[in-house]
Protein backbone atom coordinates (compact mmCIF):
# COMPACT_ATOMS: atom_id res chain seq x y z
CA UNK A 1 0.00 0.00 0.00
CA UNK A 2 2.51 2.48 1.12
CA UNK A 3 4.93 1.44 -2.03
CA UNK A 4 2.16 2.02 -4.26
CA UNK A 5 1.81 5.37 -3.00
CA UNK A 6 5.03 6.07 -3.59
CA UNK A 7 5.61 4.85 -7.09
CA UNK A 8 2.25 6.69 -7.80
CA UNK A 9 2.92 10.14 -6.23
CA UNK A 10 3.72 12.04 -9.51
CA UNK A 11 0.80 10.92 -11.10
CA UNK A 12 -1.56 11.29 -7.99
CA UNK A 13 -0.83 15.03 -8.08
CA UNK A 14 -1.87 15.13 -12.14
CA UNK A 15 -5.26 12.76 -11.66
CA UNK A 16 -8.30 13.23 -9.63
CA UNK A 17 -7.99 9.68 -8.57
CA UNK A 18 -7.57 8.50 -4.86
CA UNK A 19 -8.57 11.49 -3.31
CA UNK A 20 -8.26 9.76 0.69
CA UNK A 21 -4.47 9.93 -0.35
CA UNK A 22 -4.06 13.06 -1.22
CA UNK A 23 -5.88 14.04 1.65
CA UNK A 24 -3.49 11.92 3.82
CA UNK A 25 -0.67 13.98 1.76
CA UNK A 26 -2.04 16.60 2.56
CA UNK A 27 -2.51 16.23 6.20
CA UNK A 28 0.55 14.72 7.24
CA UNK A 29 2.47 17.16 5.94
CA UNK A 30 4.62 19.04 8.58
CA UNK A 31 4.28 22.49 6.80
CA UNK A 32 0.99 24.54 6.58
CA UNK A 33 -0.72 23.78 3.27
CA UNK A 34 -3.34 26.70 1.92
CA UNK A 35 -5.85 26.43 -0.96
CA UNK A 36 -6.91 29.85 -1.94
CA UNK A 37 -8.43 30.86 -5.18
CA UNK A 38 -8.17 34.23 -7.26
CA UNK A 39 -10.17 36.48 -4.86
CA UNK A 40 -7.38 35.35 -2.04
CA UNK A 41 -10.46 33.21 0.04
CA UNK A 42 -9.21 30.56 1.64
CA UNK A 43 -10.73 27.06 0.17
CA UNK A 44 -8.95 24.88 2.04
CA UNK A 45 -6.23 24.12 4.83
CA UNK A 46 -4.48 21.30 6.32
CA UNK A 47 -3.81 20.49 9.88
CA UNK A 48 -0.20 22.01 9.94
CA UNK A 49 -2.08 25.33 9.19
CA UNK A 50 -4.76 25.09 11.76
CA UNK A 51 -2.19 24.16 14.31
CA UNK A 52 0.24 26.91 13.24
CA UNK A 53 -2.57 29.76 12.83
CA UNK A 54 -4.50 28.80 15.56
CA UNK A 55 -7.70 28.76 13.67
CA UNK A 56 -10.08 25.48 12.77
CA UNK A 57 -10.83 24.77 9.41
CA UNK A 58 -14.15 25.40 9.37
CA UNK A 59 -13.22 28.89 10.66
CA UNK A 60 -10.61 29.84 8.49
CA UNK A 61 -12.34 28.56 5.69
CA UNK A 62 -14.34 31.19 3.26
CA UNK A 63 -12.17 34.10 5.02
CA UNK A 64 -9.97 35.85 2.89
CA UNK A 65 -6.07 34.64 3.44
CA UNK A 66 -5.24 38.34 4.59
CA UNK A 67 -6.44 36.96 8.01
CA UNK A 68 -3.23 35.16 7.98
CA UNK A 69 -0.80 37.88 7.57
CA UNK A 70 -0.14 41.12 9.17
CA UNK A 71 -1.87 44.56 7.69
CA UNK A 72 1.01 45.55 5.48
CA UNK A 73 1.63 42.02 3.51
CA UNK A 74 -1.70 41.89 3.04
CA UNK A 75 -1.77 44.62 1.12
CA UNK A 76 1.15 43.90 -0.29
CA UNK A 77 -0.23 39.95 -1.01
CA UNK A 78 -3.32 41.49 -2.64
CA UNK A 79 -1.39 43.57 -5.30
CA UNK A 80 0.77 40.21 -6.05
CA UNK A 81 -2.43 38.23 -7.00
CA UNK A 82 -4.41 41.10 -8.84
CA UNK A 83 -0.97 41.74 -10.86
CA UNK A 84 -0.92 37.81 -11.99
CA UNK A 85 -4.68 38.09 -12.73
CA UNK A 86 -4.07 40.90 -15.24
CA UNK A 87 -0.81 39.82 -16.87
CA UNK A 88 -0.72 36.16 -15.78
CA UNK A 89 3.02 36.55 -15.27
CA UNK A 90 4.04 35.12 -12.04
CA UNK A 91 6.48 36.48 -9.52
CA UNK A 92 5.96 34.45 -6.42
CA UNK A 93 4.82 31.52 -8.26
CA UNK A 94 7.77 28.88 -8.32
CA UNK A 95 10.04 30.80 -6.09
CA UNK A 96 10.47 30.71 -2.01
CA UNK A 97 10.24 33.96 -0.06
CA UNK A 98 10.61 35.15 3.44
CA UNK A 99 7.52 36.77 5.13
CA UNK A 100 5.80 37.48 8.41
CA UNK A 101 3.30 34.93 9.67
CA UNK A 102 0.39 36.67 11.81
CA UNK A 103 -1.49 33.82 14.21
CA UNK A 104 -4.93 34.12 15.14
CA UNK A 105 -3.89 35.64 18.33
CA UNK A 106 -2.22 38.50 16.86
CA UNK A 107 1.36 37.51 17.57
CA UNK A 108 3.56 37.19 14.02
CA UNK A 109 5.99 34.49 13.06
CA UNK A 110 8.34 34.12 10.10
CA UNK A 111 7.96 31.37 7.59
CA UNK A 112 9.20 30.61 4.32
CA UNK A 113 6.33 31.06 2.26
CA UNK A 114 6.17 29.36 -1.81
CA UNK A 115 3.50 29.08 -4.14
CA UNK A 116 1.99 26.89 -6.79
CA UNK A 117 -0.87 27.24 -9.35
CA UNK A 118 -3.52 24.37 -8.96
CA UNK A 119 -3.19 23.35 -12.83
CA UNK A 120 -5.68 24.02 -15.54
CA UNK A 121 -7.71 25.99 -12.71
CA UNK A 122 -9.89 28.88 -14.04
CA UNK A 123 -10.52 31.71 -12.35
CA UNK A 124 -7.03 30.33 -11.00
CA UNK A 125 -6.35 28.77 -7.57
CA UNK A 126 -3.27 28.75 -5.58
CA UNK A 127 -1.55 26.49 -3.12
CA UNK A 128 0.44 28.01 -0.78
CA UNK A 129 3.11 25.80 1.26
CA UNK A 130 4.32 27.85 4.61
CA UNK A 131 7.18 26.25 6.34
CA UNK A 132 8.03 27.83 10.57
CA UNK A 133 10.97 29.85 10.51
CA UNK A 134 10.75 30.42 14.01
CA UNK A 135 13.05 27.95 15.32
CA UNK A 136 15.67 28.53 12.38
CA UNK A 137 15.37 32.55 13.36
CA UNK A 138 16.23 31.36 17.45
CA UNK A 139 19.42 29.60 15.81
CA UNK A 140 20.45 31.87 13.77
CA UNK A 141 19.80 34.39 16.92
CA UNK A 142 21.79 32.78 19.37
CA UNK A 143 24.61 32.02 17.25
CA UNK A 144 24.70 35.94 15.78
CA UNK A 145 24.91 36.14 19.87
CA UNK A 146 27.65 33.79 20.40
CA UNK A 147 29.63 35.12 18.11
CA UNK A 148 28.92 38.20 19.56
CA UNK A 149 30.38 36.95 22.86
CA UNK A 150 33.65 35.43 21.24
CA UNK A 151 34.05 38.70 19.71
CA UNK A 152 33.89 40.19 23.02
CA UNK A 153 36.38 37.96 24.64
CA UNK A 154 38.74 38.42 21.31
CA UNK A 155 38.55 42.27 22.24
CA UNK A 156 39.70 41.76 25.75
CA UNK A 157 42.15 39.56 24.44
CA UNK A 158 43.28 41.63 22.18
CA UNK A 159 43.43 44.72 24.36
CA UNK A 160 45.37 42.61 27.17
CA UNK A 161 48.26 42.48 24.74
CA UNK A 162 47.76 45.58 23.29
CA UNK A 163 48.31 46.80 26.91
CA UNK A 164 51.86 45.65 27.16
CA UNK A 165 52.54 47.70 24.49
CA UNK A 166 50.84 50.61 25.15
CA UNK A 167 52.52 50.62 28.77
CA UNK A 168 55.52 50.42 26.87
CA UNK A 169 55.24 52.94 24.84
CA UNK A 170 54.01 55.47 27.26
CA UNK A 171 56.81 54.33 30.27
CA UNK A 172 59.44 55.42 27.93
CA UNK A 173 58.80 59.04 27.61
CA UNK A 174 57.60 59.26 31.26
CA UNK A 175 60.37 57.57 32.20
CA UNK A 176 63.05 59.86 30.77
CA UNK A 177 60.51 62.94 32.15
CA UNK A 178 61.11 61.66 35.78
CA UNK A 179 64.57 60.80 34.98
CA UNK A 180 65.47 64.42 33.49
CA UNK A 181 63.99 65.94 36.63
CA UNK A 182 65.82 64.27 39.03
CA UNK A 183 68.85 64.59 37.39
CA UNK A 184 68.31 68.34 37.32
CA UNK A 185 67.55 68.22 40.96
CA UNK A 186 70.84 66.95 41.47
CA UNK A 187 72.62 69.30 38.99
CA UNK A 188 71.06 72.19 41.11
CA UNK A 189 72.50 70.95 44.32
CA UNK A 190 75.85 70.89 42.97
CA UNK A 191 78.07 74.18 43.71
CA UNK A 192 78.23 75.43 40.75
CA UNK A 193 75.44 74.33 38.15
CA UNK A 194 76.05 73.86 34.87
CA UNK A 195 72.89 76.13 33.86
CA UNK A 196 73.06 75.24 30.01
CA UNK A 197 72.61 71.51 30.65
CA UNK A 198 70.22 71.90 33.46
CA UNK A 199 67.96 74.09 30.85
CA UNK A 200 68.50 71.86 27.75
CA UNK A 201 67.09 69.07 30.13
CA UNK A 202 63.86 70.93 30.82
CA UNK A 203 63.87 71.28 27.33
CA UNK A 204 64.22 67.64 27.02
CA UNK A 205 61.26 67.27 29.79
CA UNK A 206 58.75 69.41 28.18
CA UNK A 207 59.87 67.56 24.87
CA UNK A 208 59.06 64.03 26.11
CA UNK A 209 55.84 65.08 27.75
CA UNK A 210 54.83 66.17 24.69
CA UNK A 211 55.64 63.10 23.00
CA UNK A 212 53.51 61.28 26.01
CA UNK A 213 50.54 63.24 24.87
CA UNK A 214 50.53 62.31 21.81
CA UNK A 215 50.66 58.78 22.46
CA UNK A 216 47.41 58.89 23.98
CA UNK A 217 45.98 61.43 21.96
CA UNK A 218 46.55 59.05 19.09
CA UNK A 219 44.96 55.65 21.62
CA UNK A 220 42.11 57.68 23.14
CA UNK A 221 40.53 58.15 19.61
CA UNK A 222 40.95 53.85 19.39
CA UNK A 223 39.90 53.11 22.89
CA UNK A 224 37.32 56.34 22.84
CA UNK A 225 34.69 54.66 20.36
CA UNK A 226 34.74 51.28 22.55
CA UNK A 227 30.80 51.74 23.23
CA UNK A 228 29.69 52.61 20.03
CA UNK A 229 29.50 49.58 17.41
CA UNK A 230 29.32 50.12 13.89
CA UNK A 231 30.23 53.51 12.48
CA UNK A 232 30.34 54.58 8.42
CA UNK A 233 33.99 54.54 8.00
CA UNK A 234 36.96 55.03 5.57
CA UNK A 235 38.75 51.95 5.33
CA UNK A 236 41.92 53.69 4.87
CA UNK A 237 41.92 55.98 7.92
CA UNK A 238 41.21 52.54 9.51
CA UNK A 239 44.14 51.15 8.73
CA UNK A 240 46.53 54.12 9.38
CA UNK A 241 45.69 54.48 12.49
CA UNK A 242 47.36 51.17 13.15
CA UNK A 243 50.72 52.10 12.95
CA UNK A 244 50.05 53.46 16.12
CA UNK A 245 49.58 50.30 17.83
CA UNK A 246 52.23 48.36 16.04
CA UNK A 247 55.21 50.96 16.10
CA UNK A 248 56.53 49.34 19.33
CA UNK A 249 56.07 45.47 17.79
CA UNK A 250 57.58 46.96 14.14
CA UNK A 251 60.80 47.99 15.59
CA UNK A 252 60.83 45.24 18.09
CA UNK A 253 60.96 43.09 15.03
CA UNK A 254 62.67 45.56 12.77
CA UNK A 255 60.39 45.53 10.25
CA UNK A 256 58.68 48.39 8.61
CA UNK A 257 54.84 48.97 7.05
CA UNK A 258 54.20 49.85 3.72
CA UNK A 259 51.34 51.50 2.73
CA UNK A 260 49.46 50.63 -0.84
CA UNK A 261 46.13 52.52 0.02
CA UNK A 262 43.64 52.59 -2.75
CA UNK A 263 41.86 56.53 -2.93
CA UNK A 264 38.47 56.91 -3.14
CA UNK A 265 37.20 53.51 -1.81
CA UNK A 266 33.95 52.61 -1.02
CA UNK A 267 33.04 53.25 2.67
CA UNK A 268 32.43 50.38 5.13
CA UNK A 269 29.68 50.19 8.49
CA UNK A 270 32.64 48.32 10.91
CA UNK A 271 33.55 48.39 14.34
CA UNK A 272 36.59 50.16 14.00
CA UNK A 273 37.98 48.60 16.93
CA UNK A 274 37.24 45.29 16.08
CA UNK A 275 38.69 45.46 12.49
CA UNK A 276 41.62 47.39 13.83
CA UNK A 277 42.30 43.95 15.86
CA UNK A 278 42.39 41.80 13.29
CA UNK A 279 44.35 43.82 11.08
CA UNK A 280 47.09 43.92 14.34
CA UNK A 281 46.75 40.25 14.69
CA UNK A 282 47.72 39.83 10.89
CA UNK A 283 50.30 42.39 11.13
CA UNK A 284 52.18 40.64 14.27
CA UNK A 285 51.76 37.41 12.22
CA UNK A 286 53.28 39.27 9.41
CA UNK A 287 55.98 40.21 11.82
CA UNK A 288 56.50 37.17 13.75
CA UNK A 289 56.66 35.46 9.71
CA UNK A 290 59.55 37.52 9.11
CA UNK A 291 61.76 36.50 12.31
CA UNK A 292 64.22 34.59 10.76
CA UNK A 293 64.28 35.95 7.44
CA UNK A 294 66.79 38.28 7.29
CA UNK A 295 66.45 39.76 3.53
CA UNK A 296 62.99 41.72 3.16
CA UNK A 297 62.12 42.77 6.69
CA UNK A 298 58.91 45.25 4.95
CA UNK A 299 55.33 44.25 5.02
CA UNK A 300 52.69 45.94 3.16
CA UNK A 301 49.49 46.52 3.91
CA UNK A 302 47.19 47.87 1.44
CA UNK A 303 43.33 48.26 -0.04
CA UNK A 304 41.32 47.92 -2.77
CA UNK A 305 37.74 47.16 -4.09
CA UNK A 306 37.03 43.79 -5.38
CA UNK A 307 33.78 44.51 -6.31
CA UNK A 308 31.19 47.04 -6.84
CA UNK A 309 30.01 46.26 -3.32
CA UNK A 310 33.06 44.98 -1.52
CA UNK A 311 36.34 46.29 0.01
CA UNK A 312 39.93 44.69 0.94
CA UNK A 313 41.97 45.05 3.33
CA UNK A 314 45.25 42.81 2.83
CA UNK A 315 48.91 41.93 5.00
CA UNK A 316 51.93 41.26 2.95
CA UNK A 317 54.73 39.41 4.06
CA UNK A 318 57.65 38.44 2.56
CA UNK A 319 58.08 35.91 5.61
CA UNK A 320 58.44 32.02 5.39
CA UNK A 321 54.89 31.95 4.03
CA UNK A 322 52.38 29.18 4.97
CA UNK A 323 52.74 25.15 4.93
CA UNK A 324 49.69 23.90 3.09
CA UNK A 325 49.28 21.52 6.33
CA UNK A 326 48.96 24.82 8.39
CA UNK A 327 47.40 26.85 6.03
CA UNK A 328 44.09 24.26 6.48
CA UNK A 329 44.03 24.55 10.16
CA UNK A 330 45.07 27.71 10.53
CA UNK A 331 41.53 29.13 11.25
CA UNK A 332 40.96 26.65 13.77
CA UNK A 333 40.49 27.83 17.38
CA UNK A 334 43.37 26.74 19.43
CA UNK A 335 45.69 25.57 16.21
CA UNK A 336 48.48 27.37 16.69
CA UNK A 337 52.68 27.05 15.03
CA UNK A 338 53.98 29.69 18.05
CA UNK A 339 55.45 28.42 21.03
CA UNK A 340 53.81 30.46 23.13
CA UNK A 341 50.64 31.36 21.01
CA UNK A 342 47.17 30.58 22.41
CA UNK A 343 46.01 29.24 18.59
CA UNK A 344 43.13 32.04 19.16
CA UNK A 345 44.49 35.11 16.91
CA UNK A 346 42.78 34.12 13.28
CA UNK A 347 40.01 32.35 14.68
CA UNK A 348 38.99 35.31 17.11
CA UNK A 349 39.77 37.45 13.76
CA UNK A 350 37.35 35.29 11.59
CA UNK A 351 34.32 35.41 13.85
CA UNK A 352 34.99 39.30 13.57
CA UNK A 353 34.94 39.29 9.85
CA UNK A 354 31.96 37.08 10.32
CA UNK A 355 30.20 39.62 12.88
CA UNK A 356 31.11 41.97 9.70
CA UNK A 357 29.52 40.01 6.46
CA UNK A 358 32.51 39.74 5.59
CA UNK A 359 35.33 36.85 5.02
CA UNK A 360 39.05 36.67 6.32
CA UNK A 361 41.32 34.45 3.80
CA UNK A 362 44.84 33.91 2.47
CA UNK A 363 46.63 33.33 -0.78
CA UNK A 364 50.28 32.23 -1.16
CA UNK A 365 52.03 35.22 -2.68
CA UNK A 366 53.80 34.83 -6.25
CA UNK A 367 57.37 35.41 -4.99
CA UNK A 368 57.09 34.14 -1.03
CA UNK A 369 55.51 34.89 1.84
CA UNK A 370 51.85 34.81 2.66
CA UNK A 371 48.83 37.54 1.71
CA UNK A 372 45.96 37.90 4.27
CA UNK A 373 42.99 39.28 3.48
CA UNK A 374 39.98 40.65 5.29
CA UNK A 375 37.21 41.57 2.71
CA UNK A 376 34.18 43.25 4.00
CA UNK A 377 30.71 44.77 2.15
CA UNK A 378 30.44 48.17 1.57
CA UNK A 379 28.30 50.65 3.23
CA UNK A 380 25.02 50.05 0.40
CA UNK A 381 25.85 46.39 0.54
CA UNK A 382 25.39 46.46 4.46
CA UNK A 383 23.40 49.02 5.73
CA UNK A 384 23.86 49.29 9.83
CA UNK A 385 20.45 48.15 11.29
CA UNK B 1 98.04 48.33 32.44
CA UNK B 2 95.88 50.62 33.70
CA UNK B 3 93.09 49.38 35.50
CA UNK B 4 89.62 50.37 33.14
CA UNK B 5 87.18 52.53 34.94
CA UNK B 6 84.09 51.21 36.97
CA UNK B 7 81.33 52.03 34.47
CA UNK B 8 77.74 51.81 34.56
CA UNK B 9 76.72 50.21 30.52
CA UNK B 10 73.10 51.43 29.30
CA UNK B 11 71.24 49.50 27.03
CA UNK B 12 68.28 51.28 25.64
CA UNK B 13 66.46 51.71 22.65
CA UNK B 14 64.93 54.63 23.54
CA UNK B 15 67.02 57.74 22.92
CA UNK B 16 65.19 60.04 25.18
CA UNK B 17 65.43 57.35 28.05
CA UNK B 18 68.86 56.71 27.32
CA UNK B 19 70.36 60.32 27.41
CA UNK B 20 68.18 61.20 30.59
CA UNK B 21 70.06 58.09 32.77
CA UNK B 22 73.07 59.40 31.16
CA UNK B 23 72.55 62.67 32.52
CA UNK B 24 71.27 61.46 35.93
CA UNK B 25 74.18 58.79 36.27
CA UNK B 26 76.57 61.68 35.10
CA UNK B 27 75.48 64.45 37.46
CA UNK B 28 75.96 61.93 40.50
CA UNK B 29 79.80 61.25 39.30
CA UNK B 30 79.47 57.96 37.84
CA UNK B 31 80.98 56.60 34.37
CA UNK B 32 78.43 55.84 31.47
CA UNK B 33 78.31 54.16 28.22
CA UNK B 34 75.22 54.32 26.71
CA UNK B 35 74.29 51.48 23.73
CA UNK B 36 70.96 52.07 21.56
CA UNK B 37 70.93 47.93 20.86
CA UNK B 38 72.18 45.06 22.50
CA UNK B 39 74.35 43.82 19.56
CA UNK B 40 76.14 47.64 19.70
CA UNK B 41 76.95 46.76 23.11
CA UNK B 42 78.07 43.17 22.81
CA UNK B 43 80.15 44.21 19.25
CA UNK B 44 82.45 46.31 21.95
CA UNK B 45 81.91 44.65 25.07
CA UNK B 46 85.06 44.07 26.94
CA UNK B 47 85.08 41.31 29.63
CA UNK B 48 88.23 43.05 31.86
CA UNK B 49 85.77 46.00 31.97
CA UNK B 50 84.62 46.29 35.43
CA UNK B 51 81.11 47.87 36.14
CA UNK B 52 77.54 47.07 35.70
CA UNK B 53 74.86 46.99 33.13
CA UNK B 54 71.41 48.56 33.21
CA UNK B 55 69.13 46.74 30.82
CA UNK B 56 65.64 47.03 28.99
CA UNK B 57 63.92 44.32 28.76
CA UNK B 58 62.17 45.08 25.81
CA UNK B 59 64.43 46.74 23.08
CA UNK B 60 64.21 45.47 18.71
CA UNK B 61 66.93 42.56 17.66
CA UNK B 62 68.16 41.03 21.12
CA UNK B 63 66.18 41.76 23.59
CA UNK B 64 67.33 42.18 27.44
CA UNK B 65 66.73 38.62 28.44
CA UNK B 66 68.44 37.19 25.54
CA UNK B 67 71.54 39.92 25.44
CA UNK B 68 71.69 38.38 29.50
CA UNK B 69 71.81 34.60 28.30
CA UNK B 70 74.54 35.53 26.17
CA UNK B 71 76.29 37.23 28.57
CA UNK B 72 75.97 34.07 30.61
CA UNK B 73 77.15 31.78 28.10
CA UNK B 74 80.39 33.99 27.48
CA UNK B 75 80.75 33.50 31.70
CA UNK B 76 80.45 37.38 32.12
CA UNK B 77 80.23 37.85 35.57
CA UNK B 78 79.02 41.40 35.25
CA UNK B 79 75.61 42.33 37.04
CA UNK B 80 72.53 43.08 35.36
CA UNK B 81 70.00 45.38 36.32
CA UNK B 82 66.78 45.13 34.39
CA UNK B 83 64.50 48.21 33.86
CA UNK B 84 60.82 47.25 32.40
CA UNK B 85 57.97 49.33 30.94
CA UNK B 86 55.66 46.45 31.22
CA UNK B 87 57.52 44.30 34.35
CA UNK B 88 55.09 41.54 35.56
CA UNK B 89 56.24 39.52 38.23
CA UNK B 90 57.00 36.04 35.57
CA UNK B 91 59.03 38.18 33.88
CA UNK B 92 60.91 39.73 37.14
CA UNK B 93 60.95 36.02 38.36
CA UNK B 94 63.17 34.66 35.35
CA UNK B 95 65.55 37.46 35.26
CA UNK B 96 66.47 36.61 38.62
CA UNK B 97 66.30 32.98 37.65
CA UNK B 98 68.81 33.91 35.22
CA UNK B 99 71.20 35.64 37.59
CA UNK B 100 69.69 39.07 36.77
CA UNK B 101 71.19 40.81 39.62
CA UNK B 102 67.75 43.40 40.12
CA UNK B 103 64.68 44.25 38.03
CA UNK B 104 63.43 47.39 38.16
CA UNK B 105 60.32 49.24 37.00
CA UNK B 106 59.88 52.18 34.78
CA UNK B 107 59.53 54.98 35.66
CA UNK B 108 61.68 54.74 39.16
CA UNK B 109 62.72 56.94 41.15
CA UNK B 110 66.63 58.16 40.68
CA UNK B 111 67.10 57.16 44.16
CA UNK B 112 65.98 53.26 43.74
CA UNK B 113 68.19 53.19 40.72
CA UNK B 114 71.32 54.45 42.07
CA UNK B 115 71.11 52.65 45.50
CA UNK B 116 70.86 49.34 43.18
CA UNK B 117 73.57 50.65 40.79
CA UNK B 118 75.66 51.17 44.01
CA UNK B 119 74.95 47.55 45.53
CA UNK B 120 75.59 46.32 41.56
CA UNK B 121 79.18 47.81 41.74
CA UNK B 122 80.01 46.58 45.13
CA UNK B 123 78.87 42.95 43.81
CA UNK B 124 81.26 43.27 40.47
CA UNK B 125 84.12 44.54 42.67
CA UNK B 126 84.04 41.38 44.98
CA UNK B 127 83.12 38.82 41.80
CA UNK B 128 86.30 40.75 40.18
CA UNK B 129 88.25 40.25 43.35
CA UNK B 130 87.17 36.46 43.96
CA UNK B 131 88.21 35.73 40.43
CA UNK B 132 91.51 37.22 40.70
CA UNK B 133 92.08 35.37 44.11
CA UNK B 134 91.14 32.36 41.56
CA UNK B 135 93.51 33.16 39.37
CA UNK B 136 96.21 33.81 41.82
CA UNK B 137 96.16 30.36 43.00
CA UNK B 138 95.50 28.48 39.67
CA UNK B 139 99.12 30.77 38.67
CA UNK B 140 100.59 29.55 42.13
CA UNK B 141 99.58 25.57 41.31
CA UNK B 142 100.92 26.02 38.17
CA UNK B 143 104.24 27.06 39.50
CA UNK B 144 104.33 23.40 41.53
CA UNK B 145 106.07 20.68 40.06
CA UNK B 146 104.28 17.21 39.14
CA UNK B 147 106.18 15.56 42.31
CA UNK B 148 104.70 19.10 44.44
CA UNK B 149 100.89 18.35 43.07
CA UNK B 150 101.32 14.88 44.12
CA UNK B 151 102.10 15.67 47.90
CA UNK B 152 99.76 18.87 47.80
CA UNK B 153 96.93 16.57 46.91
CA UNK B 154 97.74 13.36 49.77
CA UNK B 155 98.75 17.15 52.37
CA UNK B 156 94.84 18.19 51.53
CA UNK B 157 93.56 14.54 52.35
CA UNK B 158 95.19 14.63 55.98
CA UNK B 159 97.55 11.71 54.70
CA UNK B 160 100.74 11.96 57.81
CA UNK B 161 104.48 12.11 56.52
CA UNK B 162 105.07 8.74 57.49
CA UNK B 163 102.61 7.12 55.05
CA UNK B 164 103.27 9.96 52.41
CA UNK B 165 106.47 8.93 52.34
CA UNK B 166 105.54 5.32 52.03
CA UNK B 167 103.19 6.27 49.42
CA UNK B 168 105.75 8.20 47.25
CA UNK B 169 108.54 5.62 47.54
CA UNK B 170 110.85 8.35 49.67
CA UNK B 171 112.30 9.62 52.73
CA UNK B 172 110.06 11.45 55.18
CA UNK B 173 112.89 14.09 55.19
CA UNK B 174 112.16 14.76 51.33
CA UNK B 175 108.80 14.87 52.13
CA UNK B 176 108.96 17.42 54.33
CA UNK B 177 111.37 19.62 51.97
CA UNK B 178 108.34 19.34 49.37
CA UNK B 179 105.83 19.70 52.06
CA UNK B 180 107.87 23.03 52.46
CA UNK B 181 108.09 24.46 49.23
CA UNK B 182 104.45 23.43 48.59
CA UNK B 183 103.16 25.60 51.28
CA UNK B 184 105.73 28.31 50.62
CA UNK B 185 104.98 28.88 46.34
CA UNK B 186 101.34 28.57 47.56
CA UNK B 187 101.56 31.61 49.92
CA UNK B 188 99.60 29.07 52.54
CA UNK B 189 100.39 30.37 55.67
CA UNK B 190 98.25 26.73 57.40
CA UNK B 191 97.11 23.60 56.06
CA UNK B 192 93.74 24.69 56.84
CA UNK B 193 94.36 27.95 54.85
CA UNK B 194 95.84 25.34 51.47
CA UNK B 195 92.65 23.08 51.45
CA UNK B 196 90.87 26.30 51.09
CA UNK B 197 92.03 27.33 48.43
CA UNK B 198 91.95 24.12 46.81
CA UNK B 199 88.36 24.15 47.16
CA UNK B 200 88.01 27.25 45.55
CA UNK B 201 88.76 26.75 42.60
CA UNK B 202 87.78 22.93 42.37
Amino acid sequence: MRKKDCSNLAQMTHTSHAPEELQALFDAAVDAIIIIDHRGTIRSLNRSAERLFGYGAAEAMGQNISLFMPADQATLHDEHLQRYLTTRVPHVIGTGRDVLAQRKDGSTFPVRLSVGLVADSEPPRFVGFLHDLTRRREIEEDSRRAEGRLAQVARYAALGEMAAGIAHELNQPLSAIATYAQACDRMLGAPAPDMPEISDALKQVTAQALRAGEIIRKLRHLVGNRETERSDSDLNSVVEELITLAGTDLRQHNATLDFALSPALAAVSIDRVQVQQVLLNLLRNAMEALDGASADREIVIGTRAVADDEVEVYVRDRGHGVAADVASRMFDPFFTTKLSGTGLGLAISKTIARAHRGTLGHRSHASSGSEFFLRLPTLEKNPPQ
Amino acid sequence: MKAPVETVIVVDDDDAVRASLRLLLKSVGLEVQTYASASEFLSSYNAQQPGCLVLDVRMPGLSGMELQEQLNLQGAIIPVIFVTGHGDVPMAVEAMQHGAFDFLQKPFRDQELLDRIQRALVRDRENRVQLLQKDQIRTRLGSLTPREREVLQLMTRGRPNKLMAADLGLSQRTIEIHRARVMEKMHASSLAQLVRMTLEIC
